[in-house]
């Protein structure tokens, strides 16, 4: 190779290196702010059978009730934004709609779920401020994360379906508005934890009522905003979370606890087939919250669990010896037959609100198939029932989905 | 045979007409942009009332506090570049941890137009818009560049319930010309705008099905469409001049529209003879002028606007010498302690006399530092005040009201 | 002789083609950005950079983790951290749709992960050792078959 060669080849690969350079493929840097816009949507084909079983005849005699539909839906579309601002900070907001929602129409409804920065010291030192779902159990903050669910009806208290069966702010913490949160690495395990506080519960909240105004039970003199909270500090939401996870995310165990008020003023949302003359309550009752969950995965087989027990401490519940506790288990049981299809059994029991002869439990078996990496087909068969001993009424509810889960 | 010259001049040249090319990135002509900002924040209230009935020389009063988190506002701004000439740009505005099932908060298209830009002197702009009127209705809900957790009152959503800031201010437009033009040192900036009627006339859902208006309901199908004609449409401009380096901004600014005096009515019949009722218009003209003054100098920034808003009642001004008019003053001082940390204090009036009397003074103080360039966190002190003297309850009793709101905050506002 | 050399050398040949698929199959290395401060990482730390539950290196610099569609040389770097593609993929999303974490960059092939990994602070990712390129400056923290 003659000289010339040589050097007008070294002159190409600088030029080369420069043209490449000024291309774009310049340095980068993981600080660049990137803003992400993703989503995911769950339609759903359902059929559902429901029957009353009343002891007491109604008065004209009848003593069951039965009625049968179908129904197409957009069950829920999630719009997500993540936005990495910088090493330390960033921003995430979960705009979610269910139902398919029409505001002309009134059906289903749209809500923002999530809206919040983190602050990130560490892997084990977080802060989170803005509307949040704490961490309470495995499933309360992903309880809305349907693509990442095999579920199409999920656990009782988590399924935004039943929320007019029962209600889910008794058992979980909704939303939350600062945590503080981490793992520490320990051994074969990290040590997960969470602390979080957040306004009083969503039945305290005040709320624009079909004339405009704005309402809330409280009796509250100076109201002018929906959406607030109007109580003092002492009503207000803490809690935490505490357990260990394996570093292959194969085995998670945890504990959590809260500590908020319930709204006993709050007569107008009974669960739907509450029929007995309800207690003369009025005021705040304290509330504890107790969960445990366990979770994870022996090859093949995927095994979920969480126990939820709501403890009240309410001296005129008290003074008339009722019992205003709850309790709510849910267990399940899974096996991942190829790496695309999973097949799964649940069963779940709780007690009812307000009334200790109610109960409530659901048996569900589903599969999910994953059609490709975005896509994944759903199938699940519950029946839901809810009971009352002394009575001896029953309702029973038999639902048969199929879904279909995407990924935007 | 390969000739290395050649191919040394080819690479020279790609290098240098690369040279001139932008990194592509979102504002590139055909991509759409998608960003937001949000503002998260802790508020104290204590609320105190005091009502005073001096026929029965009583006095009673009601004191509350309360805490609340809550997502002040969060928005989704979709802005195009459609080509070197028309843009687009799209507000949709969440507030107040908004949850149409649990009926928190709101939801709303803020504003949606096309620009059509021919030169900086002549802009056109249609579609749903903010329209230039003084210094801040352009800029009113972007809070996550004012240093404000609380806006001043006529700009305030918050007080959407206790302030009718749609007297004040025209909260939206459809149509505007605008543009700045440079003359010698000073850039003079100009608007004009059409839009619909204020937004009490406007039709809207009734919760029980079928649509509401408080004008004539024979031919009602639409919500949110305007039921009145031409006569009561709004229509306003804005002249002003800012210096190079925005170091000095004033303006005067003036809109005519209408007011819905129906639903004003509703509420305060008992102020008012049987006359006085009956040659009361159901609309009347509204006459809004604004003046805003804004100066920086060294690190200080002063600031104010007065919006002084006159109405014509027709008969009932000629004859009984009734009158309609509200006033409102705003100032600021502010201070940059440092790049990062702006401090301000800021003191509000405004009236309004029509039947009963009634004031509202709003102080506040606050700052906002600026922890990273898309983080801001902010402190704000809030006092508001409401005097109401002369009302009238439904036996006919007079009585005056004074209530108090004291505000401390605590925001955090992030560019999405 | 010279026949006997012919013979040797096909035979070499012969050898060496047979044994080309068990080169191809061989040698893949953990590479990481040159600023990176770190010479080695375990099986362990591995898989909590992959997790995403690790998010920083010591000097509190970010972790960018990237990794490649699809291949052999993917299916050999979960299984030497001891997990399916499947399972990361919905370890990845959970922590996508929670805001925990980016998943991590996918790229199309091990070339592009070198020139990614050169070109991005804090950035890891793993490639077949022949895949590397003289010029770009990244760092082997990690080899495995």
């Amino acid at each position: 190779m003659s000289y010339w060669n040589a050097a007008s080849r070294r002159t190409e690969r600088a030029l080369a290196a420069l043209l490449l350079y000024l291309l774009g493929a310049g340095p980068l840097t993981a600080q660049e702010a990137e803003t992400n816009l993703f989503g995911s949507l769950q339609a759903i084909f359902f059929t559902q059978k429901s029957r009353i079983t009343l002891n007491t005849p109604l008065p004209d005699g009848t003593t069951t009730l039965t009625e049968e539909r179908n129904s197409f839906a957009i069950q829920q579309l999630d719009i997500f934004l993540q936005r990495q601002i910088d090493d330390n900070f960033s921003a995430f907001v979960d705009m979610e709609y269910q139902l398919n929602y029409s505001s002309e129409h009134r059906w289903g409804s749209m809500s923002l779920q999530e809206a919040w920065l983190q602050y990130s010291h560490s892997d084990a030192f977080n802060v989170k401020l803005g509307l949040l779902y704490p961490a309470f159990n495995h499933l309360n903050e992903i309880k809305n994360r349907l693509a990442l669910l095999p579920y199409i009806f999920r656990p009782g208290v988590y399924e935004r379906l039943l929320s007019n069966l029962y209600r889910s702010e008794d058992y979980i913490p909704e939303h939350a508005f600062v945590q503080l949160s981490g793992a520490v690495p320990s051994g074969d395990f990290f040590w997960d934890w969470a602390v979080y506080v957040g306004n009083a519960e969503d039945s305290y909240i005040s709320r624009t009522d079909a004339d405009g105004n704005i309402r809330q039970d409280m009796d509250r003199k100076f109201e002018f905003l929906s959406g607030v909270d109007p109580t003092n500090a002492d009503l207000k939401l803490i809690g935490g979370r505490t357990g260990f996870r394996s570093r292959t995310e194969h085995f998670k165990v945890g504990l959590s606890f809260t500590h908020d008020y319930d709204n006993l003023r709050d007569t107008t949302r009974y669960p739907m087939f509450f029929t007995r003359p309800r207690a003369e309550f009025r005021g705040d009752a304290r509330r504890m919250r107790l969960g445990a969950d366990l979770s994870g995965s022996v090859g093949g087989v995927r095994f979920e669990g969480e126990f939820i027990n709501v403890f009240y401490d309410y001296d005129l519940a008290d003074q008339a010896g009722f019992d205003m506790n709850l309790t709510f288990a849910h267990g399940m049981l899974g096996y991942w037959f190829t790496d695309k299809l999973f097949t799964y059994g649940s069963a779940e029991f709780g007690t009812g609100t307000f009334d200790k002869g109610w109960s409530h439990s659901s048996l569900s078996f589903g599969a999910s198939y994953l059609l490709n990496s975005a896509i994944s087909a759903k199938a699940q068969f519950i029946v839901h029932e809810q009971r009352h001993d002394e009575d001896e009424d029953r309702a029973m509810l038999k639902f048969v989905f199929l879904g279909l889960s995407v990924l935007l | 045979m390969r000739n290395p010259a050649l191919v040394t001049s080819s690479l020279l040249a790609l290098l240098l007409a690369l040279q001139g090319t932008p990194t592509a990135h979102a504002q590139d002509v055909g991509d759409m942009r998608v960003f937001g900002s949000m503002q998260s924040l802790f508020m104290h209230q204590y609320s105190y009332s005091e009502i005073n009935i001096p026929e029965a020389q009583l006095s009673l009063q009601e004191k509350e506090s309360r805490n609340s988190f809550a997502i002040q506002q969060l928005d989704f701004f979709f802005d195009k570049p459609i080509d070197d000439a028309f843009n687009a740009f799209v507000d949709l505005e969440f507030q107040l941890n908004y949850s149409s099932e649990k009926r928190w908060g709101s939801l709303s298209i803020q504003e949606a137009w096309l620009n059509y830009s021919y030169n900086d002197a002549v802009n056109l702009k249609v579609g749903l818009l903010f329209p230039a009127f003084n210094q801040y209705n352009e800029v009113k809900n972007r809070l996550a560049v004012l240093p404000f957790i609380f806006r001043p009152m006529v700009y305030e959503r918050l007080l959407a319930q206790r302030f009718l800031t749609e007297d004040f201010i025209p909260e939206h437009a459809y149509v505007q010309f605008s543009g700045w033009i440079p003359t010698r040192n000073l850039m003079l900036d100009y608007a004009v705008y059409v839009g619909n009627s204020e937004a009490s006339y406007i039709t809207r859902n009734h919760p029980d099905g079928g649509i509401d208006t408080d004008l004539n309901p024979n031919f009602e199908f639409l919500s949110g469409v305007d039921p009145t004609d031409i006569n009561l449409k709004l229509f306003g401009a804005r002249i002003g001049l800012r210096s190079p380096g925005e170091r000095f901004r004033g303006g005067l600014s003036f809109t005519r529209d209408a007011n819905n005096m129906r639903e004003r009515f509703g509420a305060q019949k008992p102020y008012f003879s049987e006359e006085a009722i009956r040659l009361m218009p159901d609309d009347a003209e509204r006459y809004r002028f604004g003046l805003d003054l804004s100066h920086k100098h060294g690190d200080f920034l002063i600031e104010g606007e007065i919006i002084k808003v006159v109405y014509d009642l027709g008969k009932a001004e000629r004859k009984l010498d009734l009158s309609l008019e509200q006033s409102f003053v705003y100032t600021l001082v502010g201070y940059e302690l440092h790049e990062r940390l702006f401090s301000f204090v800021s003191a509000q009036w405004g009236d309004y006399s029509f039947g009963l009397d009634a004031d509202y003074f709003t102080g506040t103080a606050g700052i906002a530092w600026k922890w990273r360039d898309d983080i801001t966190a902010k402190a704000q002190w809030v006092m508001y005040t409401e005097r109401m003297e002369n009302l009238v309850n439904d036996d006919g009793v007079r009585y005056g009201q004074n209530t108090r709101l004291h505000f401390i905050l605590l925001g955090l506002s992030v560019l999405l | 002789m010279n026949i006997g050399r012919k013979i040797v050398h096909r035979a070499m040949l012969a050898a060496l083609l047979l044994c080309a698929p068990l080169a191809l199959r061989a040698q893949m290395v953990v590479i990481t950005h040159a600023s990176v401060p770190v010479k080695s990482i375990s099986v362990r730390e591995l898989l909590d950079v992959y997790t995403l539950n690790q998010s920083r290196w010591d000097d509190g610099t970010r972790i960018t983790v990237v990794d490649v569609k699809s291949g052999k040389g993917r299916d050999a770097f979960f299984e030497y951290i001891g997990m399916s593609p499947e399972e990361m993929q919905r370890i990845w999303l959970r922590k996508q749709f929670t805001g925990k974490a980016r998943p991590p960059r996918s790229v199309g092939s091990e070339e592009d992960v070198v020139d990614l990994v050169a070109a991005t602070e804090g950035a890891i990712g793993y490639v077949n050792e022949r895949a590397l390129k003289s010029g770009k400056s990244v760092r082997i923290i990690a080899r495995f078959k």
